[in-house]
């Protein structure tokens, strides 16, 4: 077991400590945004008071335990605390037992005389340190920053605890499906399943008078994310739901090595579907097969589009009414869309936002093509009557379409939340103009990753994602952290067209226009050029 | 018409490595021509480049009369090609693959001759295509690609160690495939590293190193090239002596074994027919120790 562990830990360490940091820094900003933008208690009040009368926010935030600094803390930050703990679990476990067992590492473990159950235990052991390590670590920074240290250890420890039931819940996938990914997809949907029952089960709770606080409603019990907001750190302190979260671990961490012991190696309880044994009449061109492949993840963006589009159009009120009273956050709001008021903001920040989401569409697709090319399918679709430029130009086109379908599903639904709203009408023009604004900024990304895939293949992953990254940095907070304007005016997203008090302001769309094109033909024109770049 | 596939001071560099160092490979219509060498010798190199995928560096490659970059597109709907690691998708069927591979090639998946092959093919390879991508082992990866090279007619097969990862029963479900296209009067390139195949398929073979042609001919012309192992019952080390033409004499279990130059054979027997040796034993060269005459020095170092 100790050589074992030993080796994880070399394997882990990088992609356990980014988590884990990821969490601690979640924790310690939360606390310096609320001691700085709400610092004082009629701040928060007002907040807690605007989300229990408008409570679509209820789903993104916590549950409302009083206006302490630290209870508000943790209404801000529990459940993406808790969201973290629970993905390193769930990631940790399935890489480990089904990861493995996929690429054949843990057969050769299993023929050593470790007994075949080990790998697996190793992994519980593995799983809960790293929560522990994470629960210590968040309820340090906590601590340091000069919370009390009780709600402190209790809001490390509920993160923890949510993070070892989704061990369990991850290892017991692992058990069941056939691959890691069909275990890593049935956790992600009960991660988020259980994320939004606990958030309806506080939407159905009963608020306290002040509508300072909220009871929460019987379904919050069947999510362990509910049950790491019932301990409300800082407020009632009140351990005992750790257990709930720390058992239903430890029983499906037990329930998966009783599974383990009753099968073979790469078998599963939940039998893989079996495919068409031809093609369909559609997938009969090299445009048919990337839309094959990409599918599945642009429907994943299409939807983050509507809920952006959905948002920047519903939630212009309460942001109003809470602006309307903190100054501090009509300040951010402005500074983010340079101008205008509240309403067309409000849409100008979200449409930023539906901006990086096009844009990882866009990117994701084209890295699509160089993993074709690296996995070594490419040069099979290359080898038959399909030309190079054809090719790139396929992968082209349906991330193009993909931007297209993110934003236009945002529109649509910032249109119908603004109808439902009875809101006016020019703003239905701020969602047009900002929306074609952002669809040209996000097709910026897609050429650019284009043009890397053909001059640096192999950089093209990281490329691709490092430039939404930073744009989307300068673009979004560049500005909240007083960076220059010529700065943030890099960032493609923060350039796009705007609407004023009524009036258009076009600022960077003819710099975007003309980025498009070059690239996008630059890289058509030299793809004719280049060679086929397989081995990662 | 009659070379299919003819590179003349073909060469590649990527970077400093020198990936083909002025090759000269010529195939005739109608041959199946082996392409023998071991792991980085340049054979996909070669390979790639005639299929357009790759860029030479320098020299020229024409493949069916054509320039394989710039007439890729065209030259592909003539060309099937079976990869030595194939790669499928990990989320479409094995059936599905085919289909799409055989269209991309321009061939109508509806058309009753399309079907019928396939369904022999899979017949034959003991393929199961419902099966996602992702599941399948190494061998029945090749099986995809090889069923949907198989599937459609072409004039060219491309054949990059296409038995790698078969059982030796699919081994011959694909020297059966080689003779029909063959027959039909398909030309055939067949790289390897596995001799007893080459032997039993190829007209001819090419042997590349170090990115050159070594060797090229037909097996009897090159067996020429070697020795032949000869071995009889003697008594001691002595009984090879006096053998003008004997090379490597030695002696052990009874036996007294030596090598002679294969057009010196014919000069060796009256001599053996008068000392009367019996057990006599003589055996040509085989493709192995060809390879091995020319690699050998390299495995060695």
């Amino acid at each position: 077991m100790i050589p074992l562990l030993r080796q994880r830990l070399r394997r882990d360490w990088l992609q356990l400590s980014l988590w884990i940091i990821g969490a601690v820094l979640l924790a310690y900003a939360g606390y310096v945004g609320v001691t700085q933008s709400y610092s004082t208690v009629a701040d928060r009040q007002e907040v807690l008071a605007a989300v229990a009368a408008n409570p679509v926010i209820l789903m993104f935030r916590g549950l409302p335990s009083g206006t302490s600094v630290g209870a508000f803390l943790a209404f801000e930050d529990l459940p993406w605390l808790a969201m973290l703990a629970a993905l390193m679990s769930t990631f940790l476990a399935v890489r480990h037992t089904r990861g493995d067992e996929e690429s054949g590492r843990s057969e050769l473990v299993a023929a050593t005389p470790a007994s075949r159950t080990l790998p697996l235990l190793a992994t519980i052991v593995h799983g809960l340190a790293a929560n522990v390590v994470l629960g210590l670590l968040v309820a340090a920074s906590v601590i340091g920053a000069g919370m009390d240290a009780a709600g402190s250890l209790l809001l490390g420890a509920a993160a923890a605890a949510t993070g070892v039931a989704f061990l369990g819940i991850g290892l017991v996938a692992a058990q069941l499906m056939r691959t890691s990914r069909g275990a890593n997809a049935l956790t992600v949907w009960l991660l988020v399943a259980t994320f939004v029952i606990r958030g309806m089960g506080n939407l159905a709770g009963t608020p306290s008078d002040d509508l300072s606080r909220i009871d929460s409603a019987w379904p919050v019990w069947l999510s362990p994310f509910g049950w790491a907001e019932q301990i409300r750190p800082f407020d009632e302190n009140s351990p005992w739901p750790l257990v709930l979260g720390l058992a239903f671990g430890v029983v499906l961490a037990i329930a998966a090595v009783g599974l383990q012991s009753a099968r073979d190696l790469g078998a599963s309880f939940v039998a893989e579907r079996g495919g068409r044994a031809s093609a369909s009449a559609a997938l009969a061109s090299p445009h048919a097969l990337v839309w094959r492949l990409a599918w599945g993840s642009l429907l994943g963006w299409v939807i983050g589009g509507v809920l952006t589009g959905f948002l920047a159009t519903t939630l212009g009120g309460i942001a109003g009414q809470v602006a309307g009273q903190n100054p501090a956050v009509a300040q951010i709001l402005e500074k983010i869309a340079r101008a205008g008021d509240l309403d067309e903001a409000m849409i100008t920040v979200f449409f930023t936002m539906l901006g990086v989401l096009a844009a990882c569409a866009g990117v994701q697709t084209i890295v699509r093509a160089r993993q074709e090319e690296a996995h070594g399918t490419a040069e099979s679709v290359l080898s038959a009557a399909v030309g190079r430029v054809r090719w790139l130009a396929d992968y082209a086109i349906v991330a193009t379409i993909g931007v297209a379908l993110v934003v236009a599903a945002a529109m649509v639904a910032a249109y119908a939340g603004l109808a439902a709203g009875g809101a006016p009408s020019d703003l239905f023009r701020v969602v047009t103009v900002t929306g074609l604004g952002q669809f040209v900024a996000a097709s910026v990304f897609t050429a650019l990753t284009a043009l890397v895939f053909v001059l640096a293949p192999r950089a093209t992953l990281g490329a691709g994602w490092a430039l939404v990254g930073v744009a989307a940095v300068l673009g979004m907070f560049g500005p909240l952290m007083g960076m220059p304007e010529w700065l943030t005016d890099l960032s493609p997203i923060a350039v796009t067209p705007v609407v004023s008090h009524g009036d258009v302001d076009l600022r960077g769309l003819w710099w975007l226009v003309v980025a498009v094109v070059v690239a996008g033909a630059g890289a058509l024109a030299l793809m004719r050029r280049r060679e086929l770049a397989s081995d990662g | 018409m009659d070379t299919v596939i003819r590179t003349s001071g073909l060469t590649k560099h990527y970077g400093r490595v020198h990936a083909l160092d002025g090759l000269d490979l010529s195939v005739t219509a109608g041959q199946v021509h082996g392409f023998l060498g071991p792991n980085g010798a340049g054979k996909t190199t070669t390979i790639r480049i005639l299929l357009g995928l790759a860029r030479k560096t320098a020299g020229v490659a024409e493949v069916l009369g054509r320039d394989p970059w710039k007439d890729a597109t065209d030259l592909h709907r003539r060309i099937a090609y079976v990869p030595g690691d194939v790669s499928v998708w990990p989320n479409l069927s094995g059936g599905e693959a085919i289909d799409l591979l055989s269209r991309l090639r321009g061939a109508s998946t509806k058309s009753s001759e399309y079907r019928s092959s396939r369904e022999r093919l899979e017949a034959a390879f003991q393929f199961d295509p419902r099966k996602k991508g992702r599941a399948y082992s190494k061998g029945n990866r090749q099986k995809v690609a090889l069923i949907s090279a198989f599937a459609v007619p072409a004039d060219l097969y491309i054949l990059d160690e296409p038995t790698s990862g078969l059982d030796p029963l699919m081994e011959v479900v694909f020297r059966q495939e080689i003779a029909r296209v063959k027959d039909a009067g398909a030309t055939v390139l067949l790289s390897s590293h596995i001799l007893s195949e080459v032997e039993l398929l190829c007209d001819r073979v090419s042997i590349i190193r170090a990115g050159r042609i070594a060797e090229s001919g037909t097996l009897p012309e090159l067996r020429h090239l070697t020795r032949t192992e000869v071995s009889f019952e003697a008594a001691d080390a002595g009984a090879v002596a006096g053998i003008a033409e004997a090379h490597d004499a030695t002696f052990g279990e009874g036996r007294a074994r030596f090598t002679v130059d294969s057009d010196a054979m014919a000069s060796v027997l009256p001599v053996l027919a008068q000392r009367q040796v019996t057990g006599l034993r003589i055996e040509p060269p085989s493709l192995e120790e060809l390879f091995l005459r020319h690699y050998g020095d390299e495995s060695a170092s």
